[in-house]
């Protein structure tokens, strides 16, 4: 008896788990009644989420025959889309989620996103005509626009002015003026600082020597990019690319401009002189410190933007997708969309004026955020995506990693980063 | 074991054995339900998602027969791993289970302060495995703790977890530090089961105390050492948390060890089906290893202690 | 005898050092975290991050959550271990070999290569961002098979008399495990419970894919929130969260090591 009873619970188990494979199809995909919403977000900022949790609130008493309750579920940064892998594996996908511009090209080719542009076009009083179409671009296919970039902040650079003061450096904002804000410029201020200093000179925040798509803030502005536009062969071994990053190669191991690596210096802990990073962490500033910010410098192909994005996506499988996504276009309508400025610069360019941003900005002053984030979103570029990126980061990553020794050979680097890449491009 | 004289004694009196056969599974019950549902029915599942391509954004979950295997014979990211692993495992092993004899060896001296020297030895066991890791990652930095000590010597020290080498050895000797103090007390337990007299008649004889610790102590205690290595090689397959803090794998796929290698694939990749196979290749590897220890274990333990 | 001692000495340091700097390096202003070289000692010691450890995050909920749920694993996996280990051990039935096998099979896997088919288990149950996974699962999967055998390996070692007199005494199988048995296998529990807290208590993984809400998390997946709204690192915050999950296991440590090593000194692993 007792034999056949386990066999019974074992082969339960195993159908149970097979059972449970396939993907969510076993579920309604209509549902009757108010839907609870779930949203999943990267940021555990209280008064962020404070912010999020009142638009959400009222929507839902506006709403309460197709909504009954809308929550946001913070996953850790670091294992953001892990997390939401999972949940998807797993078959409980959220309705809505926030999604990194890295992974941007991948979520909006696997199909498993919803088409916000008819809902958007058809919601009263939603001007989607207002939306920047530089700022879509990458979150766009085939016409269909599959999630919504709701942050898109500018990559400046933030100075330490009493440092560069105490060694006797001009300032970056003179230089502007003069029309002599270039890398190199930067480059040698950030040395001479560091040395007069003892800290760390110009730090590319997040790089790390890991996240090396954060580079691409540098090497834009030479004409380089990591692979074609069409993201179907790799372009490290281009000629612009070998110059950006020998550039690079020299300010670390030669100039020491940059830091090395296995040195982690914090510009807003007081540890460098300058950071290459989004404007939206200007609140980690305490005023312990003079500083400034501004856009990034020059390069040899002129002047380039960089912007940051982040999109919130609809999941098309859900059984609520369509009451998610009219709530998406609720939360990111002319009022809210200014509301959530005081945080995440909005792809709207009527709301992209010192006015509303400064509202929101109040650390940064008018002239700082007309040159860096109003005049630096149109045009700008983005930085790398692909629709394989995780395993082209990866597998980047850890060819990059010969480069970062004082004796290394960009040119061979190149090309055995593209030897890497090239599989992953193609497939 | 020595203890198989001691098997169960024959029911007598109200003991019935209908009773004892009963008891016998109910005790097994949870322990044995919860295998089949937590280990072996997941287990079965990873087999058939390794046979399968599955995509998890797209929705698509296709058979694929052995194409995950096949492409795991020829991809050489998994040939780093297993070499990785291979490494690590050796490393660890090596230096953990001598590390642990030579404390033991000492604190069984009964010097003044053993019991001290004891508490520090195992107290890293107890502190989470995250933080130990984390505070190691700050002391390994290039201008870091460890460089910033060995420059007070006059040494311009390696940059530890971004060179090749180093890398590997930093997180190995993290690892040890962080569990040698368990396998010390093991060895500390069997060394106090090592006859005094067997000692000193070994040493009367002439031998050197070097000699009579190999030819006397070490044979009596290679039960231990033998049980403590096949833990410790178990373990070392599994490591994960310290690569995921200190080197990412890195530099280039250097410390990329399976377990890591399995979650990149699975989690950064979203490769299920294949990572799947990756985890059936594993469990095979642990599987013999240990069968294989297992079995050696006959042949090569002196004596039982 | 002197270089013995000279020797432990020097090999002490990289144990116990990492603790120290942990310690202090929580009462330093972020800035001096960082700072080359390193300082021993806080220049300007700043309890500030510990007031944050507890603003950010509901740090003192998620302590609870794994006081908790470590002590329910603990106490579980001492019944299930013990009662499992002493059939193995003691009681002769049909098919114990072929189950004790199947049961040792939990020994080999790694929680990494689960963890999918695990995560839609307990979604299919309805049980994810609840405790249950984290407290069922180490109870009677994976996790307690090590516990099981350490119980098998120690009651082999009773002398089989014992029970003789027991049951002369009239009592059932299972009178004599609860009576004779389980009392004298304490330094056998003593080396589980240790064991079973210290894994549920660094658990990481399966914490990372079951839970979702801050409320719910455990300690070691709440030490990797301490980051700014755009995932930069709070060191110092990190670190005192770090050195507030880290002390209290260390006193209990220092404070009963004598049994803690005895304890598992006796694990019946030694043979």
């Amino acid at each position: 008896m007792k034999h056949r009873t386990l066999l019974a619970a074992g082969l339960t188990a195993v159908a149970l788990t097979l059972t449970a494979c396939g993907g969510g199809d076993g579920e309604d995909s209509t549902s009757d009644g108010p839907a609870d919403l779930r949203m999943t977000v990267w940021t555990s900022d209280e008064a962020q989420l404070a912010l999020f949790q009142e638009i959400a609130d009222a929507y839902v008493a506006e709403h309460s025959d197709t909504v009954s309750g809308i929550s946001f579920e913070t996953l850790p940064f670091e294992d953001y889309t892990t997390g939401i892998t999972t949940q998807i594996a797993g078959g409980n996908p959220p309705d809505l989620a926030w999604i990194f511009e890295s992974s941007a090209p991948e979520f909006v080719a696997s199909g498993a996103l919803l088409d916000l542009r008819p809902v958007l076009e058809e919601t009263d009083g939603y001007d989607a005509g207002d939306l920047e179409p530089d700022a879509l671009r990458l979150w766009e296919s085939d016409g269909g626009l599959y999630a919504y970039p709701f942050s898109n902040s500018p990559f400046g650079v933030f100075v330490n002015t009493d440092q560069l003061t105490a060694a006797g450096q001009p300032l970056p904002a003179d230089l502007i003026a003069a029309g002599d804000w270039t890398w190199d410029r930067a480059a040698e201020i950030a040395a001479a600082t560091a040395q007069t200093s003892g800290k760390a000179g110009l730090v590319v925040r997040d790089f790390d020597f890991a996240l090396w798509e954060n580079l691409g803030t540098i090497w834009s502005s030479f004409g380089a990019r990591p692979w074609s536009e069409d993201g179907s062969s790799c372009e490290f071994t281009s000629p612009e690319m070998i110059d950006a990053l020998t550039w690079i190669h020299d300010q670390i191991f030669t100039t020491g401009a940059l830091p090395g690596p296995g040195t982690t210096a914090d510009f807003f802990a007081g540890d460098a002189a300058m950071t290459v990073t989004q404007i939206s962490r200007a609140s980690a500033l305490d005023g312990s410190f003079g500083w400034d910010l501004v856009p990034l410098p020059d390069g040899p192909e002129g002047h380039i933007n960089v912007i940051g994005q982040a999109g919130i996506g609809v999941f098309a499988d859900g059984p609520n997708a369509d009451v998610a996504a009219d709530f998406l276009a609720y939360f990111t309508n002319p009022e809210n969309a200014e509301r959530l400025a005081a945080y995440f610069p909005p792809p709207r360019t009527s709301l992209l004026n010192a006015e509303t941003l400064q509202g929101a900005n109040a650390k940064l002053t008018a002239e700082q955020l007309q040159a860096v984030v109003i005049d630096g979103i149109p045009g700008a570029v983005t930085k790398p995506a692909h629709a394989n990126f995780a395993q082209l980061q990866a597998a980047i990553r850890a060819e990059l990693d010969a480069l970062w020794t004082a004796d290394a050979d960009v040119t061979a680097v190149a090309e055995s980063v593209c030897a890497a890449a090239e599989p992953l491009l193609a497939g | 074991m020595a203890t198989a004289t001691l098997g169960p004694p024959r029911a007598r009196r109200r003991l019935s054995r209908r009773e004892d056969v009963l008891t016998g599974y109910a005790f097994v019950l949870p322990q044995l339900v919860g295998s089949l549902l937590f280990v072996i029915g997941p287990l079965v599942a990873v087999v058939w998602y390794s046979l399968h391509d599955w995509n998890v954004l797209a929705n698509s979950f296709t058979y694929s027969g052995t194409d995950n295997y096949e492409r795991l014979a020829t991809d050489p990211g998994f040939h780093d791993a297993m070499r990785a692993s291979g490494i690590f495992s050796a490393g660890l092993v090596l230096l953990n289970v001598g590390l642990a004899l030579g404390l033991a060896v000492m604190l069984n001296q009964r010097l003044p302060g053993t019991a001290t020297f004891r508490a520090f030895f195992f107290s890293p066991v107890v502190v989470s495995l995250v933080a130990w890791t984390i505070v190691w990652g700050f002391l390994l930095q290039a201008d870091g703790g460890i460089n910033g000590f060995l420059s007070q010597l006059g040494i311009d020290g390696p940059n530890w977890l971004r060179e090749g080498p180093t890398a590997m050895l930093s997180v190995i000797v993290v690892q040890v530090f962080k569990n040698v103090g368990l396998n010390m007390v093991l060895f500390l337990a069997a060394l106090q089961g090592v006859p005094k007299e067997v000692r000193e008649a070994a040493t009367m004889d002439g031998a050197s105390a070097w000699r009579s610790f190999w030819s006397v102590t070490v044979p009596l205690i290679s039960g231990t050492i033998l049980l403590v290595s096949i833990l410790t090689v178990v373990g070392s397959l599994q490591v994960f948390a310290q690569i995921a803090v200190l080197t990412q794998g890195g530099p280039g796929t250097s410390t990329t060890v399976i377990v890591y290698y399995l979650y990149q694939q699975a989690f950064q990749f979203q490769e299920f089906g294949y990572a799947s196979a990756v985890s059936v290749v594993l469990f095979v590897i642990v599987a013999i290893l240990t069968f294989v220890q297992w079995q050696t274990r006959r042949r090569w333990v002196f004596h039982e202690v | 005898m002197v270089a013995v001692f000279v020797l432990l000495c020097v090999l002490a340091v990289p144990f116990v050092f990492p603790t120290w700097w942990m310690v202090t390096a929580s009462f330093k202003p972020m800035s001096e975290i960082l700072r080359i070289p390193p300082t021993l000692w806080p220049s300007s010691p700043t309890a500030e991050a510990y007031g944050q450890v507890f603003d950010l995050q509901p740090f003192a909920q998620q302590y609870w959550n794994s006081m908790y749920i470590a002590a329910l694993v603990t106490v579980g996996t001492i019944a299930v271990s013990s009662m499992a280990g002493y059939a193995f051990a003691r009681i002769r039935f049909p098919g114990a070999n072929l189950l004790f096998g199947v049961v040792l099979i939990g020994l080999l896997v790694p929680a990494e290569v689960t963890i999918v088919p695990l995560f839609r288990l307990v979604n299919w149950a309805g049980l994810i961002d609840t405790h249950w996974p984290l407290i069922v699962i180490p109870i009677v999967g994976a996790p307690s098979v090590l516990a099981t055998f350490i119980m098998r390996q120690f009651f082999l070692t009773l002398p089989g008399e014992l029970e003789e007199a027991a049951r002369m005494d009239g009592l059932s199988r299972a009178g004599i495990f609860r009576r004779i048995a389980f009392p004298l296998a304490r330094p056998a529990i003593a080396a589980v419970a240790i064991f079973t807290f210290l894994h549920s208590w660094n658990l990481f993984l399966e914490p990372l894919v079951f839970l979702s809400s801050r409320e719910s998390f455990t300690l070691p997946l709440a030490l990797t929130q301490y980051v700014d709204a755009y995932g930069g690192p709070m060191w110092n915050v990190q670190l005192a969260a770090t050195t507030l999950t880290v002390l209290p296991v260390l006193a209990v440590f220092l404070l009963a090591q004598r049994q803690f090593v005895e304890g598992l000194a006796n694990t019946g692993l030694k043979g």
